[in-house]
């Protein structure tokens, strides 16, 4: 099954339209501007689908395909309003249930976000996830994230968030430098068990990532905030990089390329090395780098520059220091 | 050969699409033959009389993406015919096809569930809550405002994570490489996955191990190379909940272990592992004057938290239990000597 190749995009086609016809059947009526945008898809997809819908149907009693026995559409208003009316329907009565490994897959997001302000109403949790049990063609597959562990600071935030209030902290960076920010939150976000506040950062003039765990003293000001999430592209990584952020080639084994995906430097490939392989990373400065490497003990060595594995070294070092163990490496 | 080349060429899309019309519209289920002869996309490559062999591999293949979907695609054999596959016939009944109509969602419940789909974005969570998420759009019920100022997300990133997944649903038996830490071997387990799930950030597989005869929990960070399915299944767990219970026995793990760690003041460590965890008190605490706050921290797994002691590089010391203190301190060694000076040599660049 792994070696097919054209199924994934038939399947996907297969599902889109086994969506979309319940949906015409609701509507009536519809153009087609509009249902691109409930599904959330380009305006051309719709009319290749309305096309195709139009000439499919069952084989019926003749088995021959008949008239009878195939959707149809309002042609006139589709070709010359681009506006989508069935006038004829077949087979399809309702909307497809989920697939076990759907419903799961919602349910276990669901139960992630259980733990969030805003999101924690147990009575219509638990009301959703009985919905997609029994909407679900069979049963949903175990797979489940335990509750988030929330920061105590994320109530405040989202709550600044929503009325739209400027926050101030104090912020304790990779570096170890701690100082007052003043921030227009912009979008809590999370990877797992981590949460971070994304805002614009009025002292440095630019969009911040803050890691939760790492503030504190934290209040809400009465500022209105000054940039929204509309004046600032939020980028989908949590990460951005800069010009002057360091290079670092590092060496990794290859299963474990997944562990430090998020800093390897854009179009670069991980190279072969034996076993292993080569890779650069991008990252802010050598701070950053040597918690990573020393976190992952054995799975990551820097190869260069010098700077940066005696950042790391330097690190080991300090830390043998302090359980009194003589470093046997000098 | 010629029929076939003068036959117009029929979208995939549009063959799977006509046989689940077809099957949805029968009532009492359409022979193998039936389906080939007049399904759109088949009847147009069946040879009457003819050999149909790699049409019928086609439809063993469709039928394998349609049930993918989660559409109940059925096998019923006729009373007279049995053994005779040319006789079973296949259809979708209705009654498990249809959403049932009691099942509705308010906007606020679509916005909810658009935000719990955004929290996959790689793999096959992401791919099946994009479908989950089609299928909520077919209701025509539109969104409230999405849920503003949120992005979360969970990550799959561990290869094992899709097939173990994949096994769990099908029953499949599979084997792995497991390494344990602390130098023995790494082993070859053969395991019946019952639960996948992620307990502070960690992904961890539930299963039944051939090798023990028990339930045995997995981290899927220590499964070495390729999960490999066996041609073979296990009969499905009768009990449901297996997720939940191996979430509680991991929160029962996590109570139960205790660390002791000295941080220095001021620093990340002091910050993060502060915030996590409890400061012991300083009238308990023998080492209050040593220049540093003791706290204590949970964990499930010694090896794990010395992993990330040991990023916190000196502003982090273990002080108990032993094997933790230990742990790091031989992670700090082999981080120095994989990073002492070069001499000169470039690493063969």
């Amino acid at each position: 099954m792994a070696t097919r190749t054209p199924a994934p995009q038939a399947r996907d086609k297969l599902a889109f339209l086994l969506s979309f016809v319940p949906y015409l059947m609701d509507i009536e009526r519809v153009s087609v501007a509009d249902a691109a945008a409930h599904f959330g898809v380009p305006a051309e997809q719709i009319r290749q689908s309305v096309r195709l819908i139009a000439v499919s149907g069952v084989p019926g009693e003749t088995t021959s395909y008949q008239h009878e026995d195939l959707f149809d559409i309002d042609w006139t208003a589709f070709e010359e309003h681009d506006e989508i009316a069935l006038t004829h329907q077949v087979a399809i009565d309702d909307s497809p249930r989920f697939s076990a490994r759907e419903a799961a897959a919602l349910i276990a997001g669901l139960q992630y976000l259980s733990a969030l302000p805003g999101q924690n109403d147990r009575a219509v949790l638990d009301s959703l996830l009985l919905k997609l049990s029994r909407g679900a063609s069979g049963v949903p597959s175990e797979v489940l994230v335990g509750r988030a562990v929330v920061d105590s600071s994320l109530d405040e935030i989202r709550a600044a968030l929503t009325d739209g209030r400027r926050i101030e902290f104090v912020y304790l960076n990779s570096r170890g430098e701690r100082e007052v920010r003043s921030v227009d939150p912009l979008r809590i976000e999370s990877v797992d068990e981590d949460w971070y506040v994304r805002g614009w950062d009025h002292a440095r003039r630019g969009v911040r990532t803050f890691r939760l765990d790492r503030l504190s003293e934290l209040r809400t000001t009465d500022i209105p905030i000054t940039k929204t999430p509309a004046d600032v592209a939020l980028p989908e990584t949590l990460f951005e990089g800069s010009d002057e952020d360091l290079a670092v080639l590092i060496e990794v084994e290859a299963d474990s390329v997944p562990l430090i995906a998020e800093y390897i430097a854009p179009d670069t490939q991980p190279v072969p090395h034996g076993s292993r392989v080569r890779v650069e990373l991008r990252l802010a400065h050598y701070h950053g780098l040597k918690r990573l490497v020393a976190s992952l003990p054995g799975v990551v060595q820097v190869l260069e520059p010098d700077e940066a594995r005696d950042a790391v070294a330097e690190w080991s070092r300090q830390a043998l220091e302090r359980y009194g163990e003589a470093s046997s490496v000098s | 050969m010629a029929e076939r080349s003068a036959s117009p060429r029929i979208a995939v899309e549009e063959r799977l699409f006509s046989l689940v019309l077809a099957l949805l519209a029968t009532e009492q289920g359409l022979t193998k033959t039936e389906v080939l002869s007049t399904v759109q996309g088949y009847r147009q490559k069946f040879v009457v009389g003819g050999d149909n062999t790699s049409l019928e591999r086609q439809f063993e293949r469709d039928k394998d993406d349609i049930r993918e979907l989660g559409i109940p695609l059925e096998t019923i054999e006729a009373p007279e015919s049995s053994g005779n596959n040319q006789l079973l016939r296949y259809l979708i009944p209705k009654g498990a096809y249809d959403l049932p109509a009691d099942i509705t969602f308010s906007s606020a419940e679509i916005a909810m569930l658009s935000l719990a789909a955004t929290v996959w974005r790689q793999g096959s969570m992401s791919g099946e809550s994009q479908r989950a998420i089609l299928k909520l759009r077919s209701l025509g019920i539109e969104s409230t405002e999405p849920v503003i100022g949120y992005a979360p997300r969970v990550r799959t990133r561990e290869n094992a994570f899709d097939p173990l997944r994949t096994a769990l649903d099908r029953h499949q038996v599979v084997t792995f490489v497991y390494v344990k830490p602390g130098g023995s071997a790494p082993r070859l387990r053969t395991v019946h996955p019952l639960a996948l799930v992620q307990y502070r950030g960690r992904w961890h597989l539930s299963a039944y191990d051939e090798g023990v005869e028990d339930r045995r929990t997995f981290l899927l960070s220590r499964i070495v190379g390729v999960v490999k399915v066996k041609n073979r299944t296990f009969e499905a767990p009768t009990e449901t909940g297996l997720a939940e219970r191996a979430l509680d026995e991991l929160d029962a793990l996590w109570q139960a272990n205790v660390a002791r760690v000295r941080v220095t003041p001021g620093s990340d460590a002091e910050a993060r592992l502060g915030k996590r965890g409890t400061r012991v008190d300083a009238g308990t605490d023998a080492n209050a004057d040593a220049g540093g706050s003791t706290i204590e921290l949970h964990y499930t797994d010694v090896d794990l938290l010395a992993d990330e002691l040991a990023g916190y590089g000196p502003e982090a010391e273990a002080v108990s239990p032993e094997r933790l203190r230990a742990g790091v301190i031989a992670r700090h060694r082999r981080t120095l000597e994989a990073h002492a000076p070069t001499e000169g040599g470039r690493h063969g660049n």
